[in-house]
């Protein structure tokens, strides 16, 4: 009765009652879920049936099918890297910024910062790219493999020692179950169903130890596609179904790699802790020996950068990125004291790597932002050479397109259009953007201002836009900034809400640069255009996707298909070059800035190999190769106390420097 | 002009120093804040151009073009200066006292990084980390969180007045059911409650629109505690003889509560109003502070003071500058608060002085 008096007179505060009702039912939700877990669902019929009904792609065969003319690898020439003075054990701490949304590998939310702990930089693939050489691959879990670019096919033998950190061991079996599971609608990840749907062509198991893998054109990258590729534990994805998102939200996915998460190590909103696994399997392996040190890495959650800082100062943290001028020459100059007296060590390391791609995304989807007029007009209002010159103190470079740093398939004469607020205005002038307003933005003939928001998710970097802005104001654009926590600005941008990003894509080490992703029309809208190759006017804009320009352009879409075809190393390096042409053409990226090294600060107890880092290695944890001295740490934590001083350590690692412009 | 009553607490109000001082300082501070533009500001006060005089400061902007400059954006008041006395002519520029914007990003030097106060450059209070003036941040940022504050409080006072009051006056099931409702409301968390709407909001609003919805969502969320009071303060005045009075000669309700009631209770809502104030500038400061308040580049306490906590090694003028601002802020508006308190008292001798 009270329930019905309340909403007949008091219908202003519905939105109340609703989040009371909201709150209730989460409640019953939460036990209906408790419920269904307890049946625990078996999916291993059905991928059987799977593996029959696409019998053309699982194939079972005995090894005496394998052909006799291969000629098999294994790696072993190669340097390994790391050190073998690396004393193992300690604990690591370091932060994140925000805590991760899931420890899922995939599905909504899964692909933020907090993945390459978990996953990119972590687990085990057949071979990997060698850190030193990218054209050579490094064994993991194979012991052999094998090419055959006649057969468009790669046979791998595995190691029989392979295990997940549950124990488990690693068969081909779970290579099979990788298609099965990235293919699988359930999770929610519309890259991988594609990627796994057409980047193969064949899967075949010979005997629990050995597959192929085959694909539809020979590549000139084609190892790396192919031995890059992880399996994925069949045992722990039994359950995989329509609730997959839920139900593996907080679930640690074992693992080939050296760390894993354990439950109690999981205390949401504060720490998540990395672990050794109990006698990993690869311990004394090859190229895996020297790595994965200590025994723990801890994150503590530190939102904000500046207190970042002061934990690592104090030396609750271990290292800190010391990329941002303000740290190198201000916060943590030569003369301060920590630094003079030795205690904490700073490094500059001058890499090749493709670099991350700063630099405004524009929604193309959005009104106004899709006129391609107001887009040559923001490329040419934003003012990077300020910021890289009197914000960056020239130490970075401008980068020069979504595709930098890959050699000769960078193309080698475009240049990124320049701060030229005339050019600007001339080009929101065939807009319609003619007139100023009292504020200097500039107005069409219905009165609507020139203004778009910036979001970025990069509270470290926020200036600079606020220095981009002002600058756009000259030109008579008006951005509005929103700094978003890291996790809420990429789900704003992947549910392609925003205007204008600020942001980049951590680029891993390929031989060349991917443009379906982030340009194919596929990953813009469902059904980008008609049968008769027409725009579709109904068209929905694709989340979940990395388009974030929202790029849509048949002739883009024509060229990308062809490179994603194509096996020739040079028809893809012309091709190359072309996308970049059309997509500078299109001017929906307004490239950042690039750095062609990495600086960071640590204590005097992380220790490094010889030569600090390898050549094309993006930052400085990416492989593991540091160790902890316990000793040297009880020595300097002592010498704080007391006032001792070491000598004072500032090094310059230039052996991978390439000059200037040279195109990375 | 008012009843002798009030009048006799007004008397002791003025003659409480300390209060009266603050009220004196703080309108003071209100009236500057008011005509910011003509003392901190990148626009000349007054451009004699050509025989023409030209007064920047309140008027649509003027392009480069208006005064001979090549560009057809804002003109740049410190270069014209130097141009016109350059050239020697007629021609002159007067600039304000500080000639910076609050979002400009002026350096003398080839970087953009914080430089300690400097009456050459008259950055009286120095830069912050982009170069921004921090004299020109702060007195537009003072000047956001007081009017931000008073409009604040404006909104509360109507809502929990009127919510409160009429609680107290109708009672039973009317005041039964809007209790319950604003226990409910209540236990809301405030701060976190703002910063989950407000990151929610989406970007598209331009800054004063967005500053409208902070003071709507943080309103929203505080109006609750003002109604305790009110609704006691009425219910004791309801039982009162007047209020029997009146409705016997047949007032309305809302006679009677604007009328006869509220004037009664109005010591309670004016000594309660200061804490309101500070509350308010507490919290618009501390959302700033988190990022969860102003978009940036708008310039605001919070903002300030998280800069300078980031840079209290290398820049120790940033949180000097803002952290004095801010206690100057609430210590005068607390003076003030006491005051109140002290000259509303009905028992004359209390313990403050």
């Amino acid at each position: 009765m009270l329930k019905g008096l309340l909403t007949l007179n008091l219908t202003r505060y519905l939105s109340l009652l609703l989040l009371l009702l909201l709150s209730a039912c989460s409640d019953s939700e939460d036990t209906e879920k408790n419920l269904d877990a307890n049946k625990t669902p078996d999916n291993t019929a059905e991928v059987k049936a799977y593996y029959i009904d696409n019998s053309k792609f699982f194939s079972f065969k005995n090894l005496s099918d394998i052909p006799d003319d291969l000629v098999w690898e294994n790696g072993s020439k190669l340097a390994e890297f790391g050190s073998p003075n690396a004393i193992k054990g300690g604990t690591q701490y370091s932060s994140l910024q925000d805590f991760p949304r899931t420890l899922r590998h995939v599905g909504p939310d899964s692909n933020g910062s907090f993945r390459r702990w978990i996953l990119d930089d972590v687990s085990m693939s057949a071979a990997q790219t060698h850190p030193n050489n990218s054209n050579q691959f490094y064994p993991g879990l194979a012991t052999q493999w094998a090419v055959s670019s006649k057969r468009k096919t790669t046979y791998i033998k595995l190691n029989p020692l392979a295990r997940w950190s549950d124990g488990k061991k690693v068969t081909a079996d779970d290579y099979l179950f990788s298609f099965f599971f990235y293919r699988s609608t359930d999770i929610v990840a519309p890259w991988y169903n594609n990627w796994y749907s057409t980047m193969y062509t064949n899967i075949t198991k010979y005997d629990d130890y050995t597959i192929s893998i085959s694909i539809p054109n020979v590549k000139p990258d084609m190892h790396a596609r192919t031995l890059s590729l992880s399996p994925t534990p069949q045992h722990f994805y039994k359950e995989l179904g329509d609730d997959f998102v839920e139900r593996y939200q907080w679930r640690f996915v074992p693992t080939t790699g050296a760390y894993q998460i354990k439950p109690s190590d999981i205390k949401k909103g504060r720490s998540i802790t990395l672990s050794k696994v109990d006698d990993w399997w690869a311990k004394d392996l090859n190229f895996w020996r020297y790595r994965f040190n200590p025994d723990r890495i801890q994150f503590n959650i530190i939102r904000d950068n500046a207190k970042v800082f002061e934990s690592f100062l104090r030396g609750d943290i271990d290292q800190f990125g010391l990329n941002l001028a303000e740290y190198w020459y201000d916060k943590l100059a030569d003369n301060n004291e920590s630094v003079a007296k030795g205690y904490i060590h700073k490094t500059t390391f001058y890499n090749q790597h493709p670099r991350p791609t700063y630099g405004l995304w524009i929604n193309s989807s959005k009104p106004v932002l899709d006129q391609k007029e107001v887009r040559i007009g923001i490329n040419h209002a934003a003012n990077w050479a300020l910021v890289i010159e009197k914000y960056f103190r020239a130490d970075y470079e401008r980068l020069r397109s979504s595709a930098d740093g890959y050699g000769e398939f960078t193309h080698p004469t475009l240049t990124p259009r320049q701060f030229d607020i005339e050019l600007a205005l001339k080009h929101f002038a065939l807009a319609g953007f003619t007139t100023r307003n009292e504020d200097g933005i500039l107005v069409n003939s219905d009165q609507q201002k020139l203004a778009f928001t910036l979001t970025t998710g990069y509270e470290a970097l926020k200036d600079v836009l606020t220095l981009l802005k002002e600058e756009a104001a000259k030109a008579g654009l008006e951005l509005r900034i929103e700094v978003l926590d890291s996790t809420a600005a990429w789900k704003k941008a992947q549910e392609k809400k925003h205007d204008i990003l600020f942001s980049a894509f951590g680029v891993g080490l390929e031989m060349y640069p991917r443009y379906w992703e982030t340009y194919h029309s596929v990953n813009a809208y469902d059904q980008a255009f008609l049968a008769d190759g027409s725009t579709n006017p109904d068209r929905k804009v694709k989340t979940q996707s990395n388009n974030l320009e929202l790029v849509a352009n048949a002739r883009i879409d024509g060229m990308i298909d062809q490179y994603r075809a194509s096996s020739d190393k040079q028809g893809m390096i012309s091709l190359a070059h072309k996308l970049d042409e059309a997509l500078y053409d299109y001017a929906s990226f307004s490239p950042g800035f690039k750095q062609s090294y990495f600086r960071t600060g640590y204590w005097r107890w992380i220790k490094h190999p010889e030569g600090f880092s390898q050549k094309h290695r993006s930052g400085s944890t990416q492989l593991f190769t540091e160790w902890i001295d316990q000793e040297t740490k009880k020595q300097t934590l002592e010498a704080r106390q007391s006032g001792r001083s070491f000598e004072p350590e500032i090094k310059v690692f230039d052996q991978y420097r390439q000059d200037r412009n040279e195109g990375s | 002009m008012f009843n002798p009553q009030t009048q006799k607490k007004i008397n002791r109000f003025c003659q409480i120093k300390l209060g009266y001082g603050s009220l004196i300082i703080l309108i003071f501070i209100l009236l500057v804040s008011l005509v910011a533009e003509l003392l901190v500001n990148n626009r000349a006060l007054i451009v004699k151009y050509e025989g023409t005089f030209f007064l920047p400061t309140y008027a649509a902007f003027h392009p480069g073009t208006d005064f001979g400059l090549d560009y057809s954006y804002e003109t740049n008041y410190r270069e014209l200066q130097r141009k016109f006395l350059n050239q020697q002519g007629d021609n002159w520029v007067l600039m304000p006292l500080v000639p910076f914007s609050p979002n400009e990003n002026h350096t003398s030097g080839s970087q953009f990084k914080t430089t300690a106060p400097s009456f050459e450059q008259k950055h009286y209070l120095g830069t912050d980390t982009t170069s921004r003036d921090i004299l020109a941040r702060l007195i537009y940022g003072t000047r956001i969180a007081l009017f931000f504050a008073l409009g604040f409080t404006l909104c509360v006072y109507l809502i929990g007045v009127s919510v409160g009051c009429m609680m107290g006056y109708f009672g039973g099931v009317y005041d039964l059911i809007f209790q319950r409702l604003i226990e409910i409301w209540s236990n809301i968390p405030f701060l976190y409650m703002v910063i989950i709407v407000f990151s929610v909001v989406p970007g598209d609003f331009d800054t004063t629109s967005r500053i409208g919805l902070l003071l709507l969502v943080m309103v929203l969320f505080s109006w609750t505690s003002m109604t305790y009071f009110m609704r006691t303060e009425t219910y004791k005045q309801k039982s009162r003889d007047y209020v029997a009075a009146a409705r016997i000669m047949g007032a309305s309700h809302s006679r009677i509560i604007f009328h006869h009631i509220l004037p009664n209770i109005l010591s309670t809502l004016i000594t309660l109003m200061p804490f309101t104030i500070v509350g308010a500038i507490t919290a618009i400061t501390a959302l700033d502070f988190l990022g969860f308040g102003l978009p940036p580049p708008t310039p605001s306490l919070g903002e300030l003071l998280k800069q300078g906590t980031a840079n209290l090694r290398t820049a120790p003028w940033i949180i000097t500058a803002a952290f004095s601002t801010l206690i100057l802020l609430l210590t005068l508006i607390t003076f003030i608060g006491e005051a109140l308190r002290e000259a509303f008292d009905p028992k004359k001798f209390t313990a403050y002085r």
